[in-house]
């Protein structure tokens, strides 16, 4: 499929070209590039983060593209499956700078996103990591623009509210990927010095197990007050189901990874949530370019429900264009680079879904983040649980 | 106790499973004398027809069954006429590159059709049994019985009567078959779409307490290989017992030791026994 795909666009890119060059007032392209898991188990997840990018680039176009330095130019979105593996990711980046001249490559993972840091300076392109690892922005590469805000900033607020809610013994069933290892890392000791006790430490394989029991059960035999859980959505409410089934009645703590609404359509069943603490999902958050967001979204997919990597991939592109206004080049990447944040600030909530609005001088987004907490069924901000 | 108890089940469940599409592979096996990659594909294309069947028709979940593993025999079948019989004098390699065309093939097509994202397939029974203090989801008792009927089927079929022999006999000698009477094409056929059957079953049975996606035959298939290399590969009761041992290893092993070591047990176990006895726990009567 991705082969016809690419034929096609590669098709369409030529006929486009020429048609383009008899036309006297010329548009030209700018090639944004992508790479990320388009098949295999995690193909949903990219293929959300590519919409994101999709629907934003198709919105600029049809508002006529983005002037600069006299020229209109228009979107166009190159992308490639590297089915998740850090070094496809290395090669499809390599192939997006050098035969696209790409000057923003996107990808939508931690472990693809440290390899093309290895040479995005020198190959002149801005890395769009949508990772929120906080080390992301930590290594001193000036062309990196953290698409989510760091989840350092989720950690301290999980704590305190679970602790508060369910009692201080926490199991750590979380994924054994490198995202989930990088959180737990962070989260294990800000619990103990909270005054809690981790009972028990048995992550699991979320992408290749068949079945969670064993894992599931072999924490519960602890008996935790809380369970620490996250990896996708769709397996995270396995797990959390597993538990549940099992006799586990106490609260779970999301990772950032899995989104509550779609755990909530795995399980059809809010009040096995009960007591869950996780990241605001999308369609609950009632900020205003959010709630436009979800709507228009909602309306151009068939009833499709959008979730927060879409939304924080759309406004990426949006406060890029911006950039690339504000700094009157399409291809100078240090220059678009330093506009970003004025960038992300200048967009209207419409088109800032995410509500991001400025970038640090490491390149890590700045955002207000909104904890969601199940409650009687209901999820509400996490602000009102605590007054 | 329960919670021992509480491995039994997971291993009985995990194992039932696995043995059921270990079968399939099993028996194909005596065929093509390659294991056939496409089986994990076969898997998840019955997984998709049962939540297409149950999701937009509403169709009863045995109803869907049936009709699912209907659909991937003859699915299985197309593949033996279009695909495996045209390289029947083709060296072993052109059979295994196939396969994987195939496996490749079929995910594409479903991505395409469906899309990359995760289905679920209701719980016909989601009634929690409980016996003392031990508890039992409904789903996972289902899937132990229905495996271990369609098992004994199975065996019964192949054992008892004359068209099941054949599979047998030409498992085990595809010219001394051919001497005495026996149609090769049939019994391809046949072999296939049993084997197709087996997966379709095997995975709508699984569905319920699992994800439904394009990639969801890689898990089990992989380790269906394990278990026919363990049982003896084209062994029946190899592929039955050897899929137990596997759900047990696993269930017990992630439970008793670390869920991160239990694959590590799992293939453990495969070296111990292959070293043990090179040729399968049940050297297979397949040459």
């Amino acid at each position: 499929m991705s082969i016809l795909s690419k034929m096609k666009s590669l098709a369409a890119g030529v006929a486009v070209a020429a048609s383009m060059s008899g036309a006297a007032f010329a548009q030209e392209k700018i090639n944004i590039g992508f790479t990320g898991p388009l098949s295999g188990g995690a193909a949903l997840y990219g293929q959300n983060t590519l919409t994101g990018l999709q629907m934003a680039a198709a919105e600029i176009n049809q508002a006529g593209g983005i002037e600069v330095d006299g020229k209109t130019y228009n979107f166009e979105i190159v992308a490639l499956d590297d089915k998740y593996a850090p070094s496809e990711a290395a090669v499809n980046a390599k192939r997006l700078a050098t035969q696209y001249n790409s000057p923003v490559i996107f990808t939508p993972h931690s472990g693809g996103a440290f390899a093309l840091q290895e040479f995005n300076q020198q190959d002149g392109f801005i890395l769009g990591a949508y990772t929120s690892v906080p080390e992301m922005t930590e290594r001193g590469n000036t062309l990196t623009l953290r698409i989510p805000p760091s989840f350092a900033g989720y950690v301290e607020t999980f704590v305190k509210t679970s602790m508060e809610r369910s009692g201080p013994k926490l199991a750590m069933v979380g994924g054994d990927h490198d995202y989930a290892k990088a959180w737990a890392a962070l989260f294990k000791p800000a619990w103990e010095e909270a005054g809690g006790e981790i009972v028990a430490e048995n992550p699991m394989s979320y992408n290749k197990d068949t079945d969670f029991y064993s894992g599931v059960s072999r924490a519960l035999a602890a008996s935790p007050d809380v369970m620490f859980v996250g990896g996708a959505s769709e397996p995270t409410a396995l797990v959390m189901r597993t538990a549940r089934e099992l006799g586990f009645q106490g609260g779970f703590i999301i990772m950032d990874q899995a989104k509550l609404d779609e755990i909530d359509r795995v399980i059809n069943d809010m009040s096995q949530l009960e007591n869950s603490i996780g990241v605001m999902p999308l369609v609950s958050d009632q900020r205003e370019g959010a709630k436009a967001f979800v709507e228009r979204f909602t309306k151009e997919n068939n009833g499709k429900i959008p979730g927060t990597e879409t939304s924080y991939m759309y406004t990426a592109l949006n406060a890029v264009a911006e950039a690339m206004k504000l700094a009157g080049s399409v291809d100078d990447p240090k220059a678009v680079m330093a506009k970003l944040s004025e960038a992300y600030g200048s967009l209207s909530p419409e088109r800032n879904p995410a509500s991001i609005d400025s970038v640090d001088e490491k390149g890590g987004t700045n955002a207000r983040i909104v904890v969601a907490y199940v409650e009687g069924g209901e999820i509400v901000p996490v602000d009102s649980v605590s007054q | 106790m329960n919670i021992f108890f509480q491995q039994v089940l997971n291993g009985l469940t995990l194992g039932s499973v696995y043995s059921l599409v270990a079968l399939g592979l099993t028996l194909v096996y005596g065929i093509l004398h390659i294991p056939n990659f496409a089986h994990g594909a076969f898997y998840m294309v019955g997984a998709y027809i049962s939540f297409y069947l149950a999701g937009s028709f509403g169709l009863n979940f045995w109803l869907a069954m049936l009709c699912s593993a209907a659909a991937v025999a003859v699915l299985a079948m197309l593949s033996e006429r279009l695909i495996f019989h045209p390289l029947r004098n083709a060296p072993a390699l052109h059979d295994m590159i196939a396969a994987i065309g195939l496996l490749l093939f079929l995910e594409a097509v479903v991505q395409a059709i469906w899309g990359a994202d995760f289905h679920r397939l209701p719980a016909p029974y989601t009634q929690i049994l409980r016996f003392a203090d031990l508890t039992a989801p409904a789903q996972r008792i289902l899937i132990i019985v229905a495996a271990f009927i369609l098992m004994i089927g199975l065996q019964i079929f192949l054992r008892r009567t004359t068209t099941g022999s054949t599979i047998v006999a030409m498992a085990q000698n595809r010219e001394g078959a051919a001497l005495v009477g026996i149609d090769p094409v049939k019994v391809s056929l046949l072999t296939f779409a049993i084997s197709g059957a087996l997966a379709a079953v095997a995975a709508t049975l699984f569905a319920p307490i699992n994800l439904i996606f394009p990639a969801m035959g890689h898990l089990v298939i992989l380790k269906a290989f394990v278990i026919i290399i363990l049982g003896g590969m084209g062994s029946i009761p190899g592929a039955i017992v050897g899929g137990m041992i596997i759900g047990f290893a696993e269930a017990f092993g992630a439970f008793y030791i670390s869920p991160a070591y239990k694959d590590i047990i799992a293939f453990a176990l495969l070296v111990i026994i292959l070293s043990l006895r090179p040729q399968g726990l049940f050297p297979s009567e397949v040459r």
